[in-house]
């Protein structure tokens, strides 16, 4: 019998399980279906809990987001929100979707800045006691209440799911106006996202978890076991793991966070790529720019889960919908070549790090301002306007798609803009495709990457294309809920084919020949989506894994942190899945072949400075296109990377926008994890210990009397 | 859970067996070579086991009957087992008396003969109870604590310290009585020893059922008191005899 000792000594144990409780079926979150090693044990009875964690996030005046409070873990006995009663201890609530908002900003306001107000408040009331303010009165007394609540919660639950995107009337952790220290003009106060609670931008002193699906399984089963007997002696507790870095190092800014080093600015790679490739040497190099942007990160409560498929995930597939579009146009060398001569240059720009202060664009324009590498085909070219395309996948309604264009002031280029738009809308035969003119009474152009276009330059010329006219059509803007079930792929089909339209008109200034010809692969779009907005297959999916080898399945759509020193040319392993894939895309899309032979990649570089490698990741052997695609960092303005740390630069009243720049940070954590486990009692675990020392005692006794007993008999021979 | 509940599973299970190895065993250094020979043979037992069932590993949990059969021939072939490890007592008893008798030194008594075969015993129960349910209890010195959903009221490490003690009775006196049984040639002892082995290893399986716990442990201290009552009457009707014995003699 050829097997080794330890694995007949692991059988025998298997024998040795079986026969304390023959069969143990178990099936929980479908990983153990019977123990057979102590290992199996530990995981049935610690439960590791899927999900995604709201971590804490540092800007120069303070702290968001949530994190254990010390450097322990958090434990605490898990208690649905609606059985909360005069809790003695910290408690783990368990709240729904529904019910979220409510308690985040009702029940739980606390953060230090937060204590403060409620002092000053109470001498307030103090000071104008004769004034009989009765609404400070109560909110001072309900704030009160809600403080002795909070301090009995050691961590959230959230439990949701795409059903409750149907209970919902809506659910946006944003505020009204995202980003509006960013704003080009002052009406500040205009309520862009009516659904909007700004809960995401509050400090949270206790972990905070969304659940997985089999994250709620795992969860309920606990809880399901609430009515048997023994639950009088024992608890289902959660345990967080959520020790944040700048907790441990008391950093509680970005600024102290950055010279300590226990967090990284956010940021990224944003890509660029011009279509037709710009030859540096030929004159067409200096042809203005029609500039098409859309953004690939979005934010929620939720680290990862922040798929923004609206805003703004729709966009970005919706452009490159548009590009693969263009790129497959009959007679496609015809239609480069009509480019090639035409009057301006098609440029398209996937920001990242939007989200958090405009982190792409601020830093495109800063880089156009460096004349650095990473935008060198660019630099002294005029960008004639810019074509944003926002949230466009809830245009549907009624059957017909709507989409509106806000654009920013009048002017030639706007017009040209708005009239290639009203062009390609009235080329469709359905006629189900319109564009309206956003409502004039709107203060400006919507938040959205425009405002960093405008803010540096107040004379931009740009149209952004939304799904909106006066406010967001999105109820869950910013929120785990903006997922694939929340848009409907046929509106981003028709954003699509209304953007590539568009932009051939622009660039070619022919309105009538090709038109017809162009029309966007509404699979391929759909394909995109389910790459970009889910974790089954997400980027694992073939379209993607056609151009990248994914490290991750699920996309998140988190804007992620700056690891290493920024660079037109980066270390790929420090490049995001999205950036990789877009970068990769563009690239093969928008690349002419010079002659007809494409050439192999060695050692994933080309010999002509023209071409750029792409597909070295999924094949063994890249290839080599003719293409101007290039990756631009995405960080800070404020923001300095020198011997391999971050540095706060000063103020420079010159940047208006590095004024208000809030420099967001994310603090550095080891391993962040959650599981739930069945505790005893001590008094449990203590007549345990008693019964255990009774049985050993009275043994003792028992053998020195049976002992004694048969000395005695024996002697009486 | 903490330290505190280990170590009180600890005791539960093995506290009694270390009341007797340092009341008894412990005293004289041929019994402790005996408990840890014995101790040996029974894990080597184990682990033939283990390699004979290996092929039909893992069984069907929701089907009893091949637990019955495994338990069924664990019991046969550990029956066998303790008749081979009687018969190389019963020469190293042999060699001992001679030895004795050369030296002019008297032969084993009753007591010796008694704690050798309790040694044993104990060496089989101590070995059984530290792999089932010693080895099981390193998770039990964590904070968490583990119900079965077919024993709901008492918790998993609880239940499996009680069997733990109740297997390590059976087979302290099992062995007693099998010695003498065996030494005597009474057929009611030879036959009863595997009868309770066999009963003890088939009560577990009423834990198959829905809280069946709640029955079959009960039931297997049921067998472990009726082992020890028959065992200690034995060694008194023993005693009695001995002491007759040397009564005539001396007349």
């Amino acid at each position: 019998m050829a097997m080794g000792l330890p694995r007949l000594v692991a059988v025998a144990f298997t024998l040795a399980l079986v026969s304390i409780f023959p069969p143990l079926p178990f099936s929980l979150a479908g990983e153990i279906t019977s123990i057979e090693s102590v290992p199996d044990l530990q995981k049935l009875m610690y439960v590791a809990v899927d999900g995604y964690p709201c971590v804490r996030l540092l800007n120069l005046s303070g702290e968001i987001g949530c994190s254990n409070p010390g450097l322990s873990k958090v434990v605490a006995p898990l208690i649905k929100l609606k059985d909360v009663k005069d809790l003695v201890e910290p408690h783990t609530v368990l709240v729904t979707a529904d019910e979220m908002e409510d308690f985040f900003t009702r029940h739980v306001p606390l953060c230090s800045w937060c204590l403060l107000n409620i002092s000053v408040n109470k001498v307030t009331f103090v000071v104008s006691a004769s004034g009989a303010n009765d609404v400070l009165f109560t909110r001072m007394i309900l704030v009160s209440n809600d403080l002795s609540f909070a301090s009995k919660i050691g961590g959230v639950l959230i439990e949701s799911g795409s059903s409750f995107q149907q209970k919902l009337k809506g659910l946006s952790p944003d505020k009204m106006f995202p980003q509006a220290e960013f704003s080009p003009y002052k009406n500040v106060e205009y309520k862009w996202n009516p659904m909007a609670s700004s809960i995401m931008w509050k400090a949270y002193n206790f972990p905070v978890y969304l659940l997985s699906e089999s994250g709620i399984t795992a969860v309920q089963k606990f809880l399901s076991k609430k009515d048997m007997k023994h639950k009088t002696y024992t608890s289902d507790v959660a345990e967080f793991n959520m020790v944040m870095e700048t907790t441990k190092a008391g950093t509680h800014n970005s600024k102290a966070c950055l010279q300590e080093g226990t967090c990284l600015p956010l940021g990224g790679y944003s890509v660029w790529s011009s279509l037709p490739p710009i030859n540096v040497s030929s004159s067409n190099n200096r042809k203005p720019i029609v500039l098409t942007v859309a953004s690939m990160d979005s934010a929620s409560f939720f680290r990862d889960k922040s798929f923004g498929a609206d805003s703004p995930i729709s966009g970005l597939v919706a452009l490159l919908g548009a590009v693969d579009a263009l790129s497959r146009v009959e007679g496609l060398s015809n239609l480069k070549k009509q480019l090639d001569v035409c009057i301006l240059q098609l440029v398209f720009l996937v920001l990242t790090g939007e989200t958090w202060g405009y982190l792409g664009s601020r830093r495109f324009l800063h880089e156009l301002d460096l004349h650095s590498d990473a935008v060198a085909d660019l630099s002294d070219t005029l960008i004639e306007t810019v074509l944003e395309i926002g949230s466009v996948g809830k245009g549907l309604s009624g059957g017909i798609n709507t989409f509106f264009a806000h654009k920013t002031r009048v002017s030639s280029a706007t017009n040209m803009t708005l009239d290639a738009l009203k062009i390609a809308q009235d080329s469709f035969a359905s006629k189900n495709i319109k564009i309206l003119s956003a409502d004039k009474t709107n203060p400006g152009i919507p938040p959205s990457s425009t405002m960093a276009f405008m803010k540096k330059n107040p004379q931009t010329s740009a149209v952004v294309l939304e799904d909106f006219d006066t406010k967001f059509v999105n109820k869950f803007y910013h929120s785990h809920l903006d997922d694939l079930s929340n848009i409907n792929s046929s509106s981003v089909v028709a954003a699509a084919s209304v953007l590539a339209r568009t932009l051939y008109i622009l660039a070619s200034d022919n309105k009538d020949s090709a038109l017809g010809s162009i029309h966007v692969n509404a699979s391929f779009v759909e394909e995109l989506l389910a790459c970009l907005l889910s974790c089954e297959p997400g980027l694992s999916c073939n379209l993607v894994k056609d151009y990248i080898s994914p490290t991750n399945t699920s996309p998140g759509n988190y804007a992620g942190v700056m690891s290493g020193e920024p660079s037109s040319n980066p270390y790929l392993g420090s490049v995001g899945d999205v950036s990789r894939f877009l970068w990769n895309f563009l690239a093969e899309k928008t690349s002419v072949q010079k002659g007809n032979t494409t050439s192999v990649c060695s050692k994933g570089s080309c010999s002509r400075t023209d071409q750029v490698c792409i597909k070295a990741e999924s094949n063994k052997e890249g290839t080599c296109v003719v293409s101007t695609t290039r990756y631009v960092p995405a960080y800070s303005t404020r923001l300095k990377y020198a011997d391999g740390a971050w540095t706060i630069l000063p103020q420079n009243r010159s940047d208006s926008m590095g004024m208000v720049d809030p420099v967001w940070t994310e603090s550095n954590w080891n391993t962040i994890g959650l599981q739930v486990y069945t505790v005893q009692h001590s008094a449990y675990d203590n007549a345990v210990l008693v019964a255990g020392i009774t049985v050993t005692t009275l043994a003792y006794i028992g053998i020195m009397v049976a002992k004694s007993f048969i000395t005695k008999a024996l002697k009486q021979d | 859970m903490t330290v505190a509940a280990g170590i009180g599973y600890a005791l539960l299970a093995l506290g009694p067996s270390l009341s007797l190895f340092v009341s008894v065993i412990s005293r004289k250094p041929f019994l402790i070579l005996t408990l840890l020979s014995s101790t040996l043979v029974w894990l080597v037992s184990l682990i033939i086991l283990s390699g004979l069932w290996r092929p039909f590993l893992p069984l069907k949990a929701n089907v009893w009957w091949p637990y019955a059969l495994l338990v069924l021939s664990s019991v046969c072939f550990q029956e066998a087992l303790r008749f081979l490890f009687w018969k190389l007592y019963m020469r190293l008893e042999d060699v001992l008396d001679s030895f004795a008798d050369r030296i002019s030194r008297p032969r084993l008594f009753l007591t010796d003969k008694l704690q050798i075969a309790l040694a044993g015993g104990l060496g089989h129960g101590v070995a059984h109870a530290v792999f089932f349910c010693l080895s099981l209890l390193t998770p039990a010195f964590g904070p968490a604590t583990f119900y079965v959903d077919r024993c709901s009221k008492v918790p998993f490490f609880l239940v499996s310290a009680i069997i733990a003690l109740a297997f390590v009775t059976i087979h302290t006196f099992s062995m007693v009585i099998a010695f003498e049984g065996y030494a005597k040639g009474n057929k009611v002892d030879q036959v009863i020893v595997p009868v309770i082995h066999l009963s003890a290893g088939m009560l577990t399986l009423v834990n198959f059922a829905s809280e069946g716990c709640v029955i079959g442990v009960p039931l297997l201290y049921l067998v472990a008191s009726l082992t020890l009552l028959h065992c200690g009457k034995m060694v008194w009707q023993r005693l009695i005899e001995s002491q007759n014995q040397s009564g005539s003699t001396l007349r």
